[in-house]
């Protein structure tokens, strides 16, 4: 019997009202699972639902239909559950810009219920884990992006959970600050967490994730590994992921020397 | 991946409080605002006040001090003239002295001279008396007397003043010879004379409405700055997460919404009763230095053993608007995506709290619970009963601790509200994660909708306010011309306005279709009509057994006019204008757009019945006149009641038209009755403070009757609109 998974997505759906009257139905039945100690990719152009999904899954937003499961707590029941097991990280995630990184750990750190006389020990270990000591008491403010980005996921690793699900989490890093988080995440992974990551910058992620998630127009149109991938959608089985990725969502890649 | 418990609601609201203090300290907004904007505001304002009352003070005083009078007389009845006078100098008694000059010197000058005299600063004033002048005092007309004065160097005001007491004087001691001269008693010229009696020394002295003036307007300003302290924590607080992208990282902390609304409206409480920490102190310490620059007797101290009481009631009540003006801060922003949104938001309120506060200090007396229990104005009541008025000394602690109780009830129940209402809106899924303001032109014309959302319901509303009061000028006072232009005005422009431009369906948004299958319509219409006049008659009795002796002048006025109206106009046009034309435009505006507008697209019961009490509550202060807003309020309930459960605005309309025809029913059947206009206008109509039992008895039945009808009328199809 396979182990249940950390991350569970089963058949989520979300409609909008429009600012017309009308519906717009950004996600239609989206299902996935993402298991302990494996990073997923979770992929699709703007506006193709990746953030509702991400949002759902977070308890952001409630679906309309479907559920999800964040180890073991249903969204639609137990959501403090499933923020007491998940950490959530966006690209348009900020940090208080007049607090120090010790200061906002500290503060989530109690929000989350760790006992007082832990917090500090807590809070210590993160800055050595996240490389903040020399910033530690320095204001968010005065951070780079880089570092901001970094104590965005330390506040999100505070209490330890099993899930941490990113929603485009290096967007607004440099190709350094980027890699050092993939690597950081890797490092998380090993460690057990399971990690659903959004994000559009296919190279970046092509090999650093277990498996993948293609959603185009609020549904699932193709999942697997990278090998899977490459070898169900593109003519012959060799290629590139974006190339894949391409052809599940219905669009030809732009390649040197081709057309669109 | 040990997880720990999940925190208590305080551990949460604690934690979040302090993470947002922490934030506000480091705010220099959040410190000019709550510590240097108090400290600076008050010995500011004392020290112009002081300079201010010392100024006028001054010159009051000086105008007051006796000046010394130099007089240059000329002419061939100089001398009888300056006999006189002395003679009126010498033997006047001090005691009759009031607002004389010190002195009069008199001296004899030539004519020719007097003007350089005069000019040169010689003399203050010139009288050429003419030959006969004092012969003519003795007769019995009036004499002209003219004193000349400088044009280069004129005499003073206090020069003046005190030379007329003494000329008014002069003429007295004249009126007495000529009372003499004819034979009659002196006492003829003073046929009354007052003498108080009894105890004089308990009269409160007059200046002491100088500094319950200033009291008041340093409450009210209190007030203003108490809202000021929470203005940016409340801004930084939710709108200021969003801004900064932080709000997220909130919302799926392991912790219920009403702990982290909690906990952001500690923080931001913290910080507005830092303000007015501030602000007391600043009064305090301000008061006990200005005090001493003010002039004497002009400050009226409190009673021996009232001044803690007194201030600790005061500060108890705006301790409760502190928690008031946090949640309101809150509440007001929680919707706003950005710092700047919300200063928009909240500036237009800050203004609109300063005049509700400033009601507090309209004339009469300060206490009631009724304005205890308003916001922002009654905690400025309450400290009023405690401190006392110009007019009305501090209350006794039972009747303090009564309104103050009222004060922090009401303040705690609004509070509540408040912070339910930011919960709600922060959490909505559309105003979380609502995209930028749409950048168009604002005269960009929306897409067809099916029906107006909660904010559109309103802007009729308040557009038909505007122009009720900007056309209460223009409007004619005769009311067959007044009702059409009103309803007009109030009601069919705006309505119209909104129609063409929101383009909604107007079948759905106005409910307009059958109440019932078939011939049962007439059952519910008919129904409709009975609850309507039986409602008339119950709200009539109410208000005649309520405020039988109470009823304001403008109420009797309308009544007045309307009975007028009906005596004085054929049946069809007074019912016209008093029944038809109000129930058809108030029902498409208030049943109609309103209503639907509240009710919006979910339709749940419990939105669906605040909405019908938010549009009677509006339907009722439409109605300006207080007297009528519980007559009013009632029926809005039950005509909007009467749209959700038949679906159709038909029997509101039937409802609203039998309701508006029942005046002239009634007068039709009271016969002719001479001059009831002016008796409804004094209040005096037949001398019956009430209506006869049988008559609400009937009504009452009426109203049973109807909604019976109604019920048998839409059977069981109350759950879908018919048809």
């Amino acid at each position: 019997m396979p182990p249940e998974p950390t991350i569970e997505a089963a058949g989520l759906v979300k409609h909008y009202h429009a600012g017309d009257g009308g519906v717009v139905r950004a996600v239609n039945g989206v299902s996935f699972t993402v298991q302990a100690g494996e990073m997923v990719g979770l992929l699709g152009a703007n506006g193709a639902g990746k953030t509702t999904t991400l949002r759902m899954l977070a308890t952001l937003l409630k679906p309309t239909a479907g559920t999800a499961r964040v180890a073991g707590c249903d969204v639609r029941i137990d959501p403090v559950g499933v923020r007491q097991r998940l950490g959530y990280v966006s690209a348009t995630t900020g940090v208080p810009d007049r607090l120090s990184p010790r200061e906002i750990f500290a503060s989530f750190g109690r929000l989350h219920g760790i006992p007082p006389a832990a917090v500090p020990g807590r809070v210590a270990a993160l800055l050595d884990r996240l490389d903040l000591g020399r910033c530690a008491d320095r204001p968010a403010g005065r951070l780079s992006s880089g570092q901001r980005q970094r104590v965005s996921l330390g506040r999100a690793l505070v209490h330890d959970p099993p899930a941490l699900v990113l929603d485009e989490p290096t967007n607004a890093l440099d190709v350094v600050g980027a890699r050092d988080l993939l690597v950081l995440l890797g490092d998380l992974r090993a460690a057990g967490h399971a990690i659903l990551l959004s994000t559009h910058r296919l190279h970046e992620i092509e090999t650093r994730c277990d498996r993948f998630v293609i959603v185009h127009d609020g549904s699932v149109v193709a999942a697997g590994t990278r090998d899977s991938l490459v070898a169900e959608w593109i003519p012959g089985g060799a290629g590139e992921l974006e190339d894949a990725f391409f052809a599940a969502i219905g669009r030809q890649a732009v390649v040197s020397g081709g057309g669109a | 991946m040990n997880l720990p418990a999940h925190p208590s609601a305080r551990t949460a609201a604690l934690a979040i409080a302090r993470r947002d203090l922490l934030e506000f300290v480091r705010d220099r907004r959040t410190l000019v605002i709550t510590l240097l904007l108090p400290m600076a505001t008050y010995p500011i304002l004392a020290l112009s006040t002081a300079l201010g009352l010392r100024t006028a003070s001054q010159e009051i005083e000086a105008r007051n001090a006796p000046a010394r009078v130099r007089l240059g007389l000329s002419g061939p009845d100089s001398d009888r003239l300056a006999a006189l006078m002395e003679r009126v100098s010498e033997g006047t008694p001090r005691s009759d002295r009031t607002g004389w000059p010190a002195d009069v010197a008199l001296a004899d000058v030539r004519g020719a001279d007097a003007t350089a005299l005069l000019d040169e600063g010689g003399i203050d004033l010139w009288i050429d008396a003419r030959k006969g002048l004092v012969e003519d005092l003795k007769a019995k007309g009036t004499v002209r007397l003219p004193v000349r004065v400088s044009a280069k160097l004129p005499a003073s005001q206090a020069v003046r003043e005190q030379f007329q007491a003494f000329v008014a004087a002069v003429g007295r001691d004249v009126a007495r010879d000529r009372v003499e001269a004819a034979g009659l008693p002196a006492t003829l010229l003073e046929p009354v004379r007052v003498a108080f009696e009894g105890d004089q020394g308990a009269a409160a002295p007059p200046e002491h409405n100088v500094l319950s003036t200033l009291a008041g307007g340093v409450l009210v300003l209190l007030t203003v700055l108490t809202l000021t302290g929470a203005f940016y924590p409340a801004i930084d607080a939710i709108a200021g997460e969003k801004e900064r992208g932080t709000i997220e990282t909130l919302l799926i902390a392991p912790c219920r919404i009403d702990d982290i609304v909690f906990g952001k409206f500690l923080g931001v409480l913290a910080i507005t009763l830092a303000t007015l920490v501030a602000n007391v102190t600043s009064i305090a310490a301000t008061a006990a230095v200005s005090l001493k620059y003010l002039p004497r007797g002009i400050v009226a101290s409190l009673p021996d053993g009232t001044i803690a009481a007194s201030i600790a009631a005061t500060v108890l009540a705006f301790a409760g608007m502190a928690a008031l003006a946090a949640a309101t801060c809150l509440a007001v922003t929680t919707a706003s995506k950005s710092g700047k949104e919300a200063q928009n938001t909240l500036t237009p309120v800050i203004l609109l709290v300063s005049a509700v506060a400033g009601t507090a200090l309209l004339p009469g007396k300060p206490g009631g619970p009724l304005l205890a229990a308003v916001p922002y104005a009654g905690q400025i009541a309450v400290a009023r009963t405690a401190l006392g008025t110009g007019t009305t000394p501090p209350a006794t602690s039972a009747a303090i601790v009564g309104v103050l109780a009222v004060s922090l009830a009401s303040s705690a129940i609004l509070t509540w509200i408040l912070l339910r209402l930011t919960a709600h809106t922060l959490t909505d899924e559309d105003v979380l994660f609502r995209g930028p303001d749409v950048a168009g032109s604002p005269l960009h014309r929306p897409a067809p909708r099916s029906r107006p959302n909660g904010v559109q319901a309103f802007v009729p509303l308040v557009a038909g306010f505007a122009g009720l009061w900007y056309a209460q000028g223009l409007v004619p006072s005769d009311l067959s011309l007044a009702i059409p232009i009103q309803q007009g005005v109030a009601v069919l422009v705006p309505l119209a306005l909104m129609l063409w431009w929101q383009r909604v369906d107007l079948r759905g948004t106005f409910s307009w279709r059958p109440p019932a299958r078939g011939g049962r319509s007439a059952w519910v219409l008919l129904g409709a009509a009975l609850v309507g006049a039986g409602l008339f008659l119950l709200g009539a009795a109410a208000l005649l057994a309520v405020r039988s002796t109470g009823i304001s002048a403008e109420a009797r006025q309308l009544s007045a006019r309307l009975v007028a109206l009906i005596q004085g106009q054929p049946w069809w046009l007074a019912w016209t204008l008093v029944a038809a034309v109000p129930a058809v435009c108030e029902e498409l505006l208030f049943r109609g757009w309103v209503l639907s507008g509240l009710r919006g697209r979910r339709n749940s019961t419990r939105r669906v019945w605040a909405a019908v009490g938010v549009q009677a509550a509006a339907f009722a202060v439409f109605h300006l006149l207080p007297e009528r807003m519980p007559q009013t309020f009632v029926l809005g309930l039950v005509l909007g009641g009467l749209v959700v459960v038949t679906h159709s605005l038909l029997p509101a309309i039937a409802c609203h038209l039998a309701h508006n025809s029942m005046p002239l029913v009634v007068l039709w059947l009271a016969g002719d009755v001479p001059d009831l206009a002016a008796a409804v206008e004094a209040g005096t109509p037949g001398g019956s403070a009430g209506l006869p039992g049988w008559v609400v008895a009937a009504a009452a039945g009426a109203v049973v009757a109807g909604l019976a009808a109604i019920a048998a009328g839409i059977g069981r199809i109350t759950d879908e609109p018919a048809a």
